[in-house]
């Protein structure tokens, strides 16, 4: 049998070449792996990017959305916005208002991760189960108990002022001004914030060993100093996450502010989302809501750079 | 109110705006808008919840199918709230409804935008000799025909029969004076009830506002040519103002004065038995009913007094019209079921239904019920909002009529600043 003289195993065993193959295979198995996830994030988010940068450089009003015409406008929508003063006056209260909330938002989580920690179980798990019930309600039903709560003439915060002594605030509107209508929006969204940024603080806080609190307490070290030397450590990248991540969510709040007042009384708590949907959406405008959108990225982009340099200079994600 | 609707609707059109420009560049207007039916056999209609009501669309429909064999009526309600959005989506599609009702105030922005079907020519076939004056006006545009009047309501004062006569006043108001008479004759009777209000009126009801300043010869705007340009500083808008401030005191009604009559709802707050009058649409009477439902019986009409004795005060005639889009692929078909629609004989069951018709002058289906006889007596001296295109930022946004009636009724700016801060505003939004 001369071709019994081949062991048909031998090749694989002794041939160099297919380990090579194993190790291009290995090499590009990881890609492959990532592929999908690649693809889906360049369609679902890379192609309508595209198509906003295309739409904002167009005049797409119903008219031309029904006839399919492609009126090609250049940088008019953007010259118009960004001429407009309105438009400089939303963006600086845009500004604000997040800032406000992102520090009111991380400071009352903070807080409250910090007691959940030095509460004895049962009163942390009632705590706990609010914070989940405040966080599971969907948007428009706090918007609307909110919106109950504040009532002018049948609200209870007023009725309960006014139990209280404080007599001026029968039939108060508290939605008559700018500053008064973006405070309460404020609460709502404060409301509906805390709660994952503080679960999101106190896990990192359950990280912290307790050894460490330990030492330093023989070290002689009071609350303050033990809060600095072992908690901070342990929650900063974490700190940094959330207010990123705040950061995106409360630019962009359109539900609750549209919601209490759509942006008024005299447009005085309109926000950069609700101008979108006002000078954009409401009219079938849509090229110039694609401008606003473009720009609104781009003020999320500088806001956000940071973060993002952060994320891509360290490895393993450290963010501290 | 559901902005999310809103907000999900706008999303819906900003994707299809991707896809018109992805796909649709072929789409020939021209071709559309020829008459031979071409669609699947199916005419689909698209009317709002509470218009017409099913008795009358499904004898209709049953009626056009019968007229036409092998085409069905695909019907079709939709809901008022995010509808510009849904209808933007739809009439950009490459297969739109065939007919749709859309409202008044809407109609000039889709008239303006070159989506609809140009119904000039048919308006002879279409009753057109009849049509309602408030209502056609919305429908034109550039001196062509879009829109063919449905029906329309008005508001009118609904008070407690009983509360006035336990008052001890015998014959409705007539007049502003004698309205305010009655107030104050109501207040004397159960002013003693902390929770008992004359007259319910929110600070924001703009659409009474109106029927104040018109009355008074002012008007919001005035069209000059193709443009508008707002009046809300003159001194007749001032004086219809003036007037709501003065009934807002002087019926010590303990509605918001920063938000409208939606919010809480109007109709609720008088089946709960502590309102002796609210201004209304006969239709709400119904909604009141839910709350207590011995409330109809106990419950009257009477129009808008005007500040001149003996007449009734100019009203807003709140209604809507029924189009073609452009993209209907059954252009011949759709005139049809119009032609059934705008007749006589479902008009009139529009009429009994509480609708001041929209292609008929009979009223007479109105006169059976004593609310309905008394909207339709005042809808003769009905008017409409400014037929600009861009009415619809208005409603559909930060409407500045509302932003003046709080700052002046809560004091917080004066008359002449609260009317010139909001006719800047409204010159902004549809002014040039």
């Amino acid at each position: 049998m001369p071709a019994g003289a081949t062991p048909p195993a031998s090749p694989r065993v002794s041939s160099p070449s297919p380990r090579k193959r194993l190790r291009i295979g290995e090499r590009t198995v990881p890609y492959l792996l990532i592929l999908p996830a690649l693809v889906s994030i360049l369609v679902l988010l890379g192609w309508p990017t595209l198509q906003l940068l295309g739409i904002s450089l167009r005049k797409l009003d119903l008219r031309e959305l029904v006839s399919g015409q492609m009126v090609w406008v250049g940088f008019d929508n953007y010259t118009t916005t960004l001429t407009d003063p309105q438009f400089w006056e939303i963006t600086v209260r845009t500004l604000v208002f997040t800032t406000a909330i992102v520090v009111a938002t991380l400071l009352v989580s903070l807080f409250l991760a910090l007691l959940m920690r030095h509460l004895g179980p049962v009163i942390r798990i009632i705590l706990q189960v609010t914070l989940v019930l405040a966080w599971a309600t969907p948007v428009i039903a706090t918007t609307t108990v909110f919106q109950w709560m504040f009532d002018q003439q049948y609200g209870i915060l007023n009725k309960t002022l006014d139990r209280l002594g404080f007599h001026g605030f029968i039939g108060y509107s508290w939605f008559s001004s700018g500053t008064s209508t973006l405070t309460v929006i404020g609460l709502l969204i404060l409301w509906q914030a805390v709660p994952f940024v503080t679960f999101t603080l106190y896990a990192g806080l359950l990280g912290a060993p307790k050894e460490h609190y330990e030492a330093a307490g023989i070290d002689g070290a009071n609350p303050w100093q033990a809060f600095w030397a072992v908690s901070w450590p342990a929650i900063r990248p974490i700190m940094t996450m959330v207010t990123f991540l705040s950061v995106l969510w409360d630019f962009k709040v359109f539900a609750q502010v549209w919601a209490i007042r759509q942006g008024g009384p005299d447009g005085e708590s309109t926000t950069l989302p609700i101008y979108l949907y006002l000078k954009g959406v409401a009219g079938s405008h849509f090229g110039t809501s694609a401008a606003v959108a473009t720009l609104m990225l781009l003020v999320l982009i500088l806001l956000t750079a940071r973060y993002v340099q952060l994320l891509v200079r360290t490895k393993e994600g450290d963010l501290s | 109110m559901k902005p999310w609707l809103k907000l999900a609707a706008g999303a819906a059109a900003i994707t299809l705006a991707t896809a018109g420009c992805a796909g649709s560049g072929g789409t020939d207007p021209g071709a559309a808008a020829s008459s031979a039916p071409k669609g699947d056999g199916t005419l689909t209609v698209w009317l709002m919840t509470g218009s017409a009501p099913t008795t009358l669309t499904d004898a209709l429909n049953k009626e056009f199918e019968d007229a036409h064999q092998g085409v069905k009526v695909k019907y079709e309600i939709q809901q008022w709230n995010g509808i510009q959005q849904k209808l933007t989506t739809a009439l950009s599609g490459g297969d739109a409804p065939d007919v749709i009702e859309v409202g008044n105030t809407q109609t000039p922005f889709f008239a303006s935008s070159s989506v609809l079907s140009d119904l000039s020519g048919s308006v002879n076939d279409l009753n057109g000799a009849q049509w309602l004056a408030g209502l056609k006006a919305s429908g034109e545009f550039e001196g062509k025909t879009y829109g063919v009047p449905f029906y329309a309501a008005n508001r009118e004062v609904i008070y407690r029969k009983d509360m006035f006569e336990q008052a001890g006043i015998t014959t409705p108001p007539a007049s502003r004076a004698e309205w305010l008479d009655a107030i104050t004759k109501l207040k004397a009777k159960f002013g003693s009830d902390p929770d008992f209000q004359a007259l319910y009126l929110p600070g924001q009801y703009w659409y009474s506002l109106l029927s104040f300043i018109w009355d008074e010869g002012g008007d919001i705007a005035k069209a000059d040519g193709k443009s508008f340009k707002a009046t809300l500083d003159s001194p007749g808008a001032k004086a219809g103002l003036e007037f709501y401030k003065q009934l807002v005191e002087a019926s010590g009604t303990k509605a918001p004065k920063d938000n409208d009559e939606a919010n809480p709802q109007q109709a609720g707050i008088y089946g709960g038995g502590k309102a002796a009058m609210f201004i209304g649409t006969p239709g709400e009477v119904a909604t009141a009913a839910k709350t207590d439902p011995s409330i109809t019986a106990k419950t009257g009409a009477f129009a808008i007094p005007s500040k001149t004795a003996g007449q009734s005060a100019p009203v807003f005639l709140g209604g809507s019209n029924l189009v073609i889009p452009l993209n209907s692929k059954d252009q011949a078909l759709a005139k049809d079921y119009l032609k059934l629609l705008s007749g006589a004989k479902y008009q009139s069951q529009l009429a009994k239904a509480g609708y001041v018709p929209g292609t008929s002058t009979d009223v007479s289906g109105l006169d059976a019920d004593p609310l309905s006889k008394v909207m339709a007596a005042a809808s003769k001296n009905g008017r409409a909002v400014p037929t600009s295109p861009r009415w619809g930022d208005v409603e559909s946004g930060q409407n500045p009529l509302k932003d003046m009636l709080t700052a002046y009724l809560t004091g917080k700016k004066t008359l002449d600043q609260a009317t010139s801060d909001a006719n800047a505003a409204l010159d902004k939004l549809i002014g040039g």
